[in-house]
């Protein structure tokens, strides 16, 4: 019904009923506009106003800038989401492998527990490696009794444990990310080069890797803007000193009431995000075109 | 070589799995533990903070959690579908913009979605809107784009012959959407609201802005309590919420999950 | 006019410059078992989908008992159409998706269950009423299809090649059992295929579609034994198509010289054949093998030899190198494989009635 002839008598029905195919967009259309494109323009007016005179002003940017502190939870913000990034794809790649490539009754198990915390929400995982990792947790007081600590490890409220429970949090992400990638790799690739003589050493390194160098990078990429854009692990397993972006943002609205501020910086991760994310999707773009799959 | 390799890849793959299962392990124990040193000894074991639970301070959080959860699952069905319905069967001129339309809220971090909503509905003068129709709004952003996508696929996928098929035994348009269309797609649909609740009802970014005093949520209410103390009923909190939660997709797929026929069907 | 079920007049589909159907005209009478026949791509489904209204055509008019269809939607023609995927719906039962037309028309319950009983007994499918598509064989779920669309008792059946996903044994029951349905309703069908042995075994006429147009339009044995063009002879059953360089006429009697050869072959009195052929076509079977086989009196008779043999089981194909270039298959029974060997000379032998001239 794409193609309608101009001279044909139905053109103006068909035309007219084409409209009306339009009207099923104006609630979903109308939510969306209302609570999220006309409250991401305001904030974007907002992070241009001074914080007490709501006059234009570009301080809170210069104040981004400029302050120590900002810029500090700025790079650790960075820093804590390459290190996730990082640890989730590695342990994400043996699970992944095991699924895409496994036949056997475990596969359905193992597929489960990787995926069922999603269903467990933060909350409770945050807690769980909370009463694992503080003083008087779990692992120092197995340390302690075995005798191998005199004194509680800090395992909890810095950026060991905000990397555990982002890496935990993020993990069934990477898995997916890789099992999609690996399981498009023709099995009989693998074995052609074992057949010609490949250790299984040499498989890895000379076929399975650079083939799923694709989902690899986009482990790394959903599990860098996961991390960068969370909120409730690192506000409860960081501690009070641990700040990134997302908790200053709070911050700035709760006991600041700086909201100019607080618009700057969800601007700063916004436009972080946006970057990485177009940046990634053009590497991989890259990656699949040079590898033709 | 190959057997050690073979061998370091099974430790490996015990040990990421071990690393995934501890917390939940942990939790469900310390629930179960008399006080909070966590105990795995099922002798020692109680329910006393599961009674702890049935007290307005997690009934109130909890029943406010559904409540939201429901309304948020039900619209974002209802407007996904719709959205979907354009999109992927009338094909209307310029679908893949729309599309990307209702799917850019996926590309905006949640705690910036909250932010936004909270400076709009604070400067907009709509403070009374905080609480829970902000949270309605605010979660129906979210879960949007995940409820308009699945079953904009389930259209996708749907064999466009059984819809030609109806038409031409004289079925309107109307008819073949109620008739046709909808019960195809179920699947999809209930899967898209099943995941929308789930989003809401465990969500904290967007939240944790839009709670007020009275209308809090179960997450939010948990966060603030653990700022304080990390005592086992939280641990029994949590399970609980899992356990609902597992109840609530058991039910969502008994009531949309199809019985077998459909699969292997046409197509 | 009334008897009139279908009427294409100029009936033309472009895509952008592509033609897809160029001017086609045809009258399809009542209770007429018709084949659009063709090679893919050759515009049957395009006219097909065209008739059922799913597309629009680009030019001319469509009219369906007299009525012009122009703006008519699909819903509202009062056809039926079997799909090749048969596509039925897979939540509903048997029952439910014969009973599906008449539902959606508001027919009172009692009438449905009625025709829908009548419809599966058409179609041999008593019994199966509480099953569903997936539980059905592939022919049983032919079957449903062909019953769902009967049931509305449309005026017009269209079927989309509905035999093609059968195995081979199936297919061949299903056609005697097409048409005796087809006979039993006196129903107008309107069959698309691009199988030949089909299209002869159910049709009352036969169309040749080639390019978007009609190649031919006639009863499937005037097809066979008078094609008009070397297209439908070469794609309807096997046959020798020998360019012609010269017609010469000596008395009732006709010549014609191959081209590129010394080869002259008479050929019958009884076909006006155009003056200017250019083809000429001998079908397999036609060719004898001298030896054996007696020939009738007046044949023309070649020298040659076996170029190669393929056995068939009942019959071997025999191809002859008569000339340097030019090589006629031939049909013989295998009794006679063992004096038959590649390499032998043998002489063969055509008789002029079996030639045929074609002007292109």
């Amino acid at each position: 019904m794409t193609i309608v002839a101009t001279d044909s008598p139905a053109a103006p029905a068909l035309r007219r009923f084409a409209l009306r195919g339009y009207v099923p967009l104006f609630p979903p259309f109308a939510v969306l506009l209302l609570f999220f494109a006309v409250p991401i323009g305001m904030m974007i007016g907002i992070s241009f106003q001074d914080p007490k005179t709501a006059q234009f002003s570009l301080g809170s940017y210069q104040r981004f800038l400029t302050d120590g502190l900002i810029i500090a939870g700025l790079f650790r913000t960075i820093l804590m989401s390459g290190l996730v990034a990082i640890c989730v794809t590695v342990m994400a790649y043996p699970v992944a492998y095991f699924l895409a490539r496994s036949t056997s009754r475990w596969r359905a198990i193992v597929f489960a527990l990787a995926i069922a915390p999603e269903l467990a929400g933060v909350v409770l995982r945050t807690y769980g490696w909370l009463i694992i990792l503080e003083d008087r947790g779990f692992v120092n007081d197995a340390l302690i009794w075995l005798g191998l600590v005199s004194s509680p490890l800090p395992l909890a409220k810095n950026l060991f444990g905000v990397v555990v429970g982002l890496t935990h949090v993020v993990l069934p992400f990477g898995i997916l990310a890789l099992l999609t990638s690996i399981q498009g790799i023709d099995p009989n690739i693998e074995k052609a080069a074992q057949i010609l003589g490949a250790s299984r050493l040499s498989v890895i390194r000379h076929i399975l890797l650079p083939l799923s160098i694709p989902g690899t990078v986009s482990s790394l990429l959903i599990s860098f803007t996961m991390a960068a854009s969370a909120y409730a692990t690192p506000a409860l397993l960081g501690g009070a000193r641990f700040k990134v972006l997302a908790t200053m943002i709070s911050e700035q609205i709760m006991f600041y009431i700086n909201w100019p501020m607080a618009a700057v910086m969800a601007i700063v991760l916004l436009v972080l995000m946006l970057a990485i994310t177009f940046a990634g999707g053009r590497v991989e773009t890259r990656l699949h075109k040079k590898l033709n799959v | 070589m190959n057997r050690l390799l073979s061998g370091l890849f099974w430790i490996s793959l015990c040990l990421i799995l071990a690393f995934i299962t501890l917390p939940l392990l942990v939790v469900v124990a310390a629930s179960l533990s008399p006080s909070s040193m966590v105990t795995f000894s099922p002798a020692d074991w109680t329910m006393k903070w599961y009674a702890a639970l049935w007290a307005s301070k997690w009934l109130d959080p909890f029943i406010l959690s559904v409540k939201i959860a429901v309304i948020v699952s039900l619209v974002s069905g209802v407007l996904g579908a719709l959205g979907a319905y354009a999109v992927a069967y009338e094909k209307c001129p310029g679908s893949e913009a729309i599309m990307a339309f209702l799917l850019s809220p996926l590309a905006v971090p949640q705690i910036v979605k909250g932010v936004a909503i909270v400076l709009f509905l604070s400067s907009a003068g709509l403070y009374t809107l905080l609480g829970t129709p902000g949270l309605i709004a605010g979660h129906i952003v979210l879960t949007l784009p995940f409820a308009a996508r699945m079953i904009a696929t389930s259209i996708y996928n749907f064999d466009k012959n059984l819809d030609r098929a109806a038409q031409i035994l004289g079925a309107s348009k109307w008819q073949r959407v109620r008739h046709i269309l909808l019960p195809l797609i179920k699947p999809g649909l209930f899967s898209g609201m099943t995941f929308a609740f789930i989003i809401s009802f465990n969500n904290i970014p967007l939240s944790v802005f839009l709670v007020r005093p009275g209308q809090t949520t179960l997450p939010i209410t948990v966060i603030n309590y653990m700022e304080y103390s990390l005592d086992p009923v939280l641990a029994a909190v949590n399970v609980a919420s899992l356990i609902f939660i597992l109840t609530t997709i058991f039910l969502f797929e008994k009531l949309g999950g199809f019985s077998a026929q459909i699969h292997g069907g046409s197509k | 006019m009334s008897d009139i079920d279908i009427e294409l007049i100029s009936v033309r589909k472009t895509y952008g410059n592509a033609l897809v159907v160029g001017d086609i005209s045809l009258s399809i009478p009542k209770g007429e078992f018709v084949s659009l026949l063709g090679p893919s791509g050759c515009g049957k489904t395009t006219t097909l989908n065209m008739i059922a209204g799913f597309q629009q055509p680009t030019g001319g008019e469509i009219r369906i008992r007299g009525r012009n269809q122009a703006g008519v939607p699909p819903e509202k023609r009062n056809i039926g159409l079997v799909f090749q995927n048969y596509a039925l719906f897979p939540h509903m039962t048997v029952a439910e998706n014969v009973a599906f037309g008449l539902r959606m028309k508001g027919a009172p319950r009692a009438e449905i269950d009625q025709t829908v009983n009548t419809a599966l007994k058409s179609v041999h499918l008593e019994g199966f009423e509480a099953h569903y598509p997936k539980e059905l064989s592939g022919g049983q779920q032919q079957r449903t299809a062909l019953a769902r669309a009967i049931a509305p008792r449309p005026s017009v059946l269209l079927l989309d090649e509905p035999l093609s996903n059968l195995d081979l044994k199936l297919r061949e029951a299903m056609r005697v059992e097409l048409k005796e349905i087809q006979q039993q309703l006196a129903m107008t069908f309107v069959y698309v295929t691009h199988d030949q042995e089909e299209a002869m075994a159910m049709s009352d006429r036969v169309v040749v579609m080639s390019g978007g147009v009609i190649a031919q339009e006639d009863k499937p044995e005037n097809i066979y034994n008078a094609p008009r063009t070397s297209f439908v002879a070469d794609f309807i059953g096997k046959s020798n198509i020998l360019p012609v360089s010269a017609v010469r006429a000596t008395g009732d009697q006709r010549e014609i010289t191959i081209n590129h050869s010394n080869i002259s072959l008479a050929v019958g009195s009884d076909q006006a054949g155009p003056p200017a052929a250019r083809f000429c076509c001998i079908r397999p079977e036609d060719v004898r093998i001298i030896g054996g086989e007696a020939f009738a009196e007046g044949a023309n008779v070649l020298d040659g030899t076996i170029s190669k043999i393929v056995n068939l089981g009942a019959h071997l194909d025999l191809w002859v190198t008569v000339d340097r270039d030019i090589t006629i298959k031939a049909l013989v029974r295998s009794s006679r494989s063992d004096q038959l060997k590649t390499g032998n000379h043998v002489s063969i032998s055509i008789a002029p009635a079996a030639i045929r001239l074609l002007h292109e």
